[in-house]
């Protein structure tokens, strides 16, 4: 009998505390770990010959030493300079945006402006790029428009130059950043903004004391997924840049689809995906530090109070 | 005699002279409406330095609209706010001299117990650092706070949070501290005790108070005053003592404690009101508006009502007295509450301290009676919005 | 030096984009997410060949077949014709060596110097010679290449070469060389200035213009094309297209572009202004390349692909694709065919005999790792 009643107990015992995150390591397992460890071992290949990709018959780090050349240098500090720029812009424009929908438009129109802001990504996003690039020409719409006007009396180009790549990066990431801003600033309690006021914070000084910080979760969210995709984005880049839009990932590319050296694609989008990481990593610890000293001596001021009390 | 409701009334209060000098707040012909809706009605209110003002009332009442617009979340429509002697309702509320303690305490998260109370004080020009942390310090001392001080506000209690938004508004030395529900979401215990701090509290410190509640007992417990609020409007203020003994109106009757009522029609001259099944005597006559039998609405008590088993003996007969069963007897701790049927229909809520009589069993056939000088009549025009004995 | 005869006779380049960047990048995304599917259940459709196919699967550069010529050999042979496309030969000979005969695809069309390496490597199934009655149509000068002795493997789809367009609007004087370009493209097209995505092609650039072979292996000679590339030209460089004729000079984007004849024709001829474009082929000396028809080996619908080798070898068909991609076909009297029927700019299509014979073909060689790392570092120059 005492083993009728430990069986149920056993089992539910037995089923493992991380069952419900299987399908999660799962995936992760499948389709990021798979293919990353694959892609690092190929970088530590060769490619053979003309007509082959890859071989792993000699390991080196020699792909390593050809991928950190002065082009991947030159390409990847092009890529941040957009990456950085980009983001920073999406930021400037998201945040005064987020605050304006989470704040003062009225809830059930809210639902509205979302829409509005999601419904061009309803089209594939290389039909709407090129759409820029049709709008922006000499013989496009902008040119034709402000020529009709008397703006400008010939055509002008905004065409592959670096305000219509970071055009397209801002038309194509906003909403990556205004939707985790908008979610952040939705759920900070509208009386902490009244209490802040009360206790004799004008607007800014509540939006950087109270507003902003609270928002750091939706803000760090909005940087990532705006700043990591953007880093490997090579075509919003290309298509509206022209050669002032190479970004780093062509040049991967290139590697995959042209050169047919998958060893060292391998090896420069491993570089990628560190440099990357160092670079958020980097951006993180420099946030951290400058909070860090900025609120340092007001936390000083304020420090060993509790323990004045206790002696 | 409180036969005509005095609207909006501006009773003495403890210090004389509202309308100058720190800490006085006055509204004069304030509105506000949202929406189309009006939330607030053309209110005059004025409250002296030092005092401890309740605003009461059933949600939606605007009381807490009221409170708003003295803070400055909200602007009024018309009328004038003046907050020690200075017209303000254009101001902002990072420039006016109050503080106020939100009812969901609005801490900030992000920062720990003392920076919380720091806050208000950083806001300002020419306060230093050395003072800063004595002012906190002193404050966190205050709501026995201190060795909190280092906490982050979501790892303390309820009550806890209470004293550091308390602490918070106060180390500013505001002139007038606004309290919006502050202890609604404290249990009943915590929030008993709370009330007694606080009145402590602003004696000794001397601030104005603006007092936003729903909870009358708190209101009368507390207050130096008591602001009845009914569909934006004041319907009577006064010390806690004359608006539970002489209400102003049917709804503040109502509102405050418990009460029975009646409804009936004069009678001979105002020197009696006739109900169903009986006869009232009022304290003095009742002097009604035009002629004829008036509709009035006629309020006693439960803790005023006899309860008999012997009809009562007096001059008057039958009048002030009704007959009835006793349906329900329950022990409220020293009193005994009687709920009694009477046999004209009415249902009598009376309470009787426990040692005054011995107890009567349910069924029992007893007399409810009660003396002319605790009826108070109103026009029976005046719906209390509250029906009897709802009032907590 | 080790290279090839610079003779006329032998076409093909190196690596070469063709078609429009848009469709290259549309058609590259598609084909990167469909090639391995293709590659999946193309075994298996594969092993059952016989008799009438239902479909023919080419895997093609993009917009390089008229759509109503393969709509008319479907209504009247049957198979309906699927088109993949690539950006490279390298890409297409990747994907079918991966596949190893199972790729599903039944056509693929190589640049003639990739033949030789593809048929070694067992990828190219011989053609019976005896269903493809109209080779008899193909002019004697296109059959019988170096690299395909007896038109073993191939039959000749396209021939090409290089030159450039410029806005005369623009740029005021005549342009005749590679140095013509180079220098305008300093000057007055400073900044408006475009070039083929192909390693191949841009650094044949230099190459032709000083005399060296376009194939160069010659360290000193490439360390000179990545002086000149990056320090010196990769600054007036507005963008990498290889298709300017699809968009840039329809809408006028730049002023000086380097391109193929057959996209530069259907650029200008899609202009509002064809005045305003001038087609140039360099001198001294330019490029010449062939693409050829080739059935992958495994294919199941052999018969089907034949079929359409043979169907476009007609005159009356070949002269249709020859209007639409601007390129010539190997088949005799096309260029008669093609003045008798009047086509615009027609001149872009079939250069004269003295043109001809500055043309010359590249070869596959172990330059092509350095020119890709020369033009990747152009790139990166040219976006800093």
């Amino acid at each position: 009998m005492t083993s009728d009643r430990r069986v149920p107990r056993a089992a539910r015992r037995a089923v493992p505390p991380g069952l419900l995150a299987t399908p999660a390591l799962a995936w992760l397992a499948l389709f990021f770990v798979a293919p990353v460890g694959l892609v690092f071992w190929y970088s530590l290949g060769r490619k053979p010959g003309l007509y082959q990709t890859h071989a792993n018959d000699v390991l080196t780090l020699d792909r390593y030493r050809e991928a950190l050349g002065d082009t991947f240098l030159t390409s990847f500090s092009g890529t941040l300079r957009i990456g950085v720029t980009g983001t920073a812009l999406c930021l400037a424009i998201g945040l005064p945006f987020a605050y304006w929908l989470a704040v003062k438009v009225r809830p059930h129109r809210r639902f509205v402006v979302l829409a509005l802001v999601l419904v061009p990504f309803w089209t594939n996003f290389l039909i709407r790029t090129i759409g820029w690039q049709v709008v922006l020409s000499p013989e496009g719409f902008a040119s034709r428009a402000m020529q009709s006007l008397g703006l400008i009396d010939a055509p002008f180009s905004m065409l592959f130059t670096r305000g219509a790549v970071l055009l397209g990066v801002v038309y194509n990431y906003l909403p990556m950043m205004i939707l985790p801003l908008y979610v952040a600033l939705d759920r900070i309690d509208g009386s902490l903004r009244e209490a802040s006021n009360d206790l004799g914070a004008n607007r800014w000084r509540t939006a950087l004391q109270v507003t902003l910080p609270l928002a750091r979760p939706g803000i760090a969210a909005g940087l990532l997924l705006v700043f990591i995709p953007l880093m490997g984005d090579y075509v919003t880049a290309a298509v509206l840049g022209g050669a002032r839009g190479n970004m780093v990932g062509q040049l991967v590319a290139s590697q995959f689809q042209q050169a047919q050296n998958w060893a060292l694609g391998s090896a420069m989008a491993v570089v990628l995906i560190v440099v990357i990481a160092l670079t958020i990593l980097a951006t993180a610890a420099a946030g951290a530090v400058c909070t860090w000293l900025l609120t340092h001596r007001r936390r000083r001021e304020l420090a060993g109070i509790a323990e004045g009390s206790a002696a | 005699m409180s036969s005509s409701p005095t609207r909006n009334a501006v009773a003495s209060g403890r210090r004389a002279d509202a309308g100058d000098g720190k800490g006085s707040v006055e509204l004069r012909s304030v509105s506000k409406s949202f929406g189309g809706v009006t939330v607030v009605k053309d209110l005059d209110l004025s409250v002296n330095p030092g005092e401890f003002l309740s605003l009461l009332g059933p949600s939606g009442c605007g009381k807490t609209t009221t409170l708003r617009m003295l803070a400055g979340f909200e602007q009024p429509d018309s009328g004038e706010v003046l907050i020690s002697g200075a017209a303000v309702q254009h101001l902002p509320p990072h420039k006016r001299d109050v503080n106020t303690v939100f009812q969901s305490y609005a801490l900030f998260p992000h920062m720990t117990v003392a920076a919380n109370i720091a806050y208000g004080l950083r806001q300002r020009r020419g306060i230093d650092r050395a003072e800063i942390r004595s002012r906190v310090a002193e404050a966190l001392d205050m709501v026995q706070m201190t060795r909190f001080a280092d906490r982050k506000p979501n790892r303390l209690s309820g009550g806890q949070q209470q004293r550091v938004a308390l602490a918070r508004a106060l180390v500013n030395r505001p002139g007038v501290l606004l309290l919006d529900e502050p202890l609604a979401a404290l249990d009943r215990k915590l929030r008993e005790d709370m009330q007694v701090e606080l009145k402590l509290l602003q004696s000794r410190l001397g601030t104005t108070f603006v007092f936003v509640t729903h909870d009358q007992e708190e209101a009368l417990s507390m207050s130096d005053r008591v602001a009845v609020m009914l569909d934006g409007r004041i319907e009577q203020i006064a010390d806690p003592y004359t608006v539970y003994e002489r209400p102003a109106t049917a709804f503040v009757a109502g509102f405050i404690g418990q009460q029975n009522f009646f409804d009936g029609t004069v009678a001979d001259a105002g020197r009696a009101i006739e109900i169903d099944g009986g006869t009232v005597l009022p304290a003095e006559p009742v002097t009604i508006h035009g002629s004829g039998a008036a509709a009035v609405r006629v309020a006693v008590r439960p803790e005023a009502v006899t309860v008999a088993e012997a009809a009562p003996a007096g001059p008057d007969g039958s009048a002030n007295a009704l007959p009835g069963a006793v349906a329900a007897v329950s022990l409220l701790g020293d009193v005994l509450q009687y709920v009694v049927h009477a046999d004209a229909g009415h249902e009598l809520l009376a309470r009787v301290p426990r040692r005054q009589a011995g107890r009567l069993a349910e069924g029992a056939r007893v007399w409810c009676s009660w003396a002319p000088s605790d009826v108070h009549v109103f026009p029976a025009e005046v719906t209390p919005r509250a029906p009897i004995g709802s009032a907590k | 030096m080790n290279h090839h005869d610079h003779t006329p006779r032998l076409l093909a380049p190196a690596a070469r984009v063709a078609g429009l960047p848009r469709r290259t990048f549309l058609a590259g995304l598609a084909a990167a997410a469909g090639a391995p599917l293709l590659a999946a259940c193309g075994g298996s459709s594969g092993s059952g060949g016989s008799g009438a196919a239902a479909q023919l699967r080419a895997y093609s550069w993009s917009a390089y077949d008229d759509p109503k010529v393969l709509a008319e050999f479907t209504a009247k042979h049957g198979p309906k014709v699927i088109v993949d496309s690539y950006s490279s030969n390298e890409e297409m000979i990747a994907k079918l060596a991966a596949a190893k005969g199972t790729s599903g695809y039944d056509i693929v069309i190589p640049t003639g110097v990739f033949v030789p390496q593809m048929a070694a490597n067992g990828l190219l199934q011989e053609l019976d010679h005896g269903k493809l009655p109209n080779l008899a149509n193909l002019d004697k000068a296109f059959q019988n290449q170096e690299w395909d002795e007896g038109n073993k493997y191939t039959v000749t789809k396209y021939w090409g070469t290089t030159g450039f367009v410029y806005d005369t609007g623009v740029v005021k004087r005549d342009l005749k060389t590679w140095d013509d370009f180079f220098d305008a493209a300093q000057k007055e097209a400073s900044g408006k200035t475009s070039l083929v995505d192909d390693p191949g092609e841009i650094c044949a650039m230099l190459c032709f213009a000083r005399g060296w072979h376009q194939s160069t292996t010659d360290k000193a000679q490439l360390d000179q094309i990545e002086t000149f590339l990056v320090d010196t030209l990769a600054p007036h460089i507005a963008a990498f297209d290889s298709s300017p004729g699809s968009s840039a000079i329809p809408q006028g984007t730049h002023v000086l572009m380097h391109c193929w004849n057959g996209d530069a024709r259907r650029g200008i001829l899609a202009s509002s202004e064809q005045d305003r474009w001038k087609w140039v082929l360099p001198g001294p000396k330019t490029n010449l390349w062939m693409d050829n028809w080739a059935i992958v080996k495994g294919s199941a619908n052999a018969d089907a692909a034949h079929e359409l080798i043979n169907y476009v070898l007609d005159p009356a068909v070949a002269i249709k694709q020859v209007d639409f991609v601007g390129y010539g076909s190997g088949v005799t009297g096309s260029e008669e065919e093609a003045r008798k029927l009047k086509l615009g700019l027609i001149d872009m299509i079939f250069p004269s005999a003295e043109q001809v014979a500055t043309m010359y073909t590249g070869v596959i060689n172990e330059g092509q790792e350095r020119r890709m790392a020369i033009v990747n570092k152009m790139k990166a120059k040219a976006g800093a």
